[in-house]
């Protein structure tokens, strides 16, 4: 269980030492990457919480959201469609909406919980 | 225990990258997109002030400029009254060497010429016939006053202080002997010196009273050369 978490601070540790500037037009690929990244860890912990967790769901789709979004945003940018305005629109909706389930799951369980606290005393 | 380890090194896997994404991004977006937006207003309000400095800087220089304009216009009129002032002093100077005999004149004039009387009684002084440096006095004084501006006798030119002294039958102007006839020439305006001379109980008159012949003849072109050793 601590490995993940160890792989996580020597992330952000690698993230803050490197130190190399991309261009200014890239940054809006990195973000949307960003993104993405996040909607799928939020959705892999819903499913999780679900009983649907599927590793290699997970991981394929962490890796392959974050390539399709930068590359759409790329594709985007070059054919004067603003794509990464509905990359971040979907993946923040979905963000929000992860979010949200796994605030309920985690309060039905808490409340279940303490109602088999009250019915054990 | 060794499927959950697996597992986990995958998790892992996906935890780095991520982390190495959000910290990277967060990165770039503290010193890299900020620092650049900052960096374009700083400049831009650099470029602002340095340009309004300039146009301060133009603005009091175009003043100083304008007030030199006015300093140069100024040096330019005084320089034109210098010159006039010049001018007039070269003239002024052209005339004074023309009265002093310095330099050589060329113009119209008149040309007197007195002659002892011819016609005189066997009895009479011969002195009342003679022509004597008075009436030579005369003549030159009234030529001098109605505007002659270089006279000579002779072909002798006067200067401001040349003598004429009666010597016998001969006048002696500045140590040279002059015999009769006196054919005294005058640069001016001809008609003017002719009228001056001819006016009634004028020069002429007098002259003719006194048994001098007095002939008058206008000239087109006189030539003075500079009174050598003046």
């Amino acid at each position: 269980m601590w490995l993940p978490v160890f792989g996580l601070l020597i992330g952000i540790t690698l993230g803050f030492l490197v130190d190399f500037d991309i261009p200014h037009e890239y940054s809006n690929y990195l973000s949307i990457a960003v993104l993405a990244a996040f909607d799928t860890l939020f959705g892999g912990i819903r499913a999780h919480l679900q009983n649907l967790y599927d590793e290699v769901v997970f991981v394929t789709g962490f890796f392959f959201n974050i390539v399709l979004a930068a590359g759409l945003a790329f594709l985007g940018v070059h054919l004067g469609v603003d794509l990464y305005l509905a990359a971040i629109f979907v993946f923040g909706v979905r963000l929000f909406q992860n979010i949200a389930q796994i605030r309920r799951i985690l309060i039905d369980k808490w409340s279940i919980s303490r109602k088999k606290q009250k019915k054990n005393l | 225990m060794r499927k959950i380890n697996s597992k986990q090194v995958i998790l892992s896997l996906v935890s780095v990258v991520l982390g190495f994404m959000i910290a990277f991004s967060y990165n770039l977006t503290k010193d890299g997109q900020g620092a650049v937006k900052d960096k374009a207003w700083d400049q831009e309000y650099e470029l602002r002030q340095q340009l309004i400095e300039q146009e301060k800087q133009n603005r009091e220089l175009q003043k100083e400029l304008l007030q030199k304009q006015a300093k140069v216009s100024n040096i330019e009129k005084d320089l034109a009254q210098e010159k006039q002032l010049f001018f007039n002093l070269a003239k002024d100077t052209e005339k004074y060497r023309m009265y002093l005999g310095k330099v050589k004149v060329k113009g119209t004039g008149l040309q007197v010429t007195l002659e002892d009387g011819s016609d005189m009684d066997s009895e009479a002084n011969v002195n009342n016939y003679l022509v004597h440096e008075e009436h030579v006095f005369k003549v030159v004084n009234e030529l001098y006053i109605s505007g002659a501006e270089a006279v000579a006798i002779n072909g002798q030119r006067l200067d401001h202080d040349s003598y004429i002294v009666c010597n016998g039958p001969v006048i002696t102007i500045d140590g040279h002997q002059h015999p009769a006839p006196f054919i005294i020439s005058a640069i001016g305006d001809p008609d003017i010196l002719k009228a001056s001379l001819d006016i009634p109980g004028g020069i002429k008159e007098q002259l003719v009273n006194e048994n001098v012949i007095f002939t008058m003849e206008k000239q087109k072109k006189i030539i003075f050369d500079p009174i050598i050793g003046g």
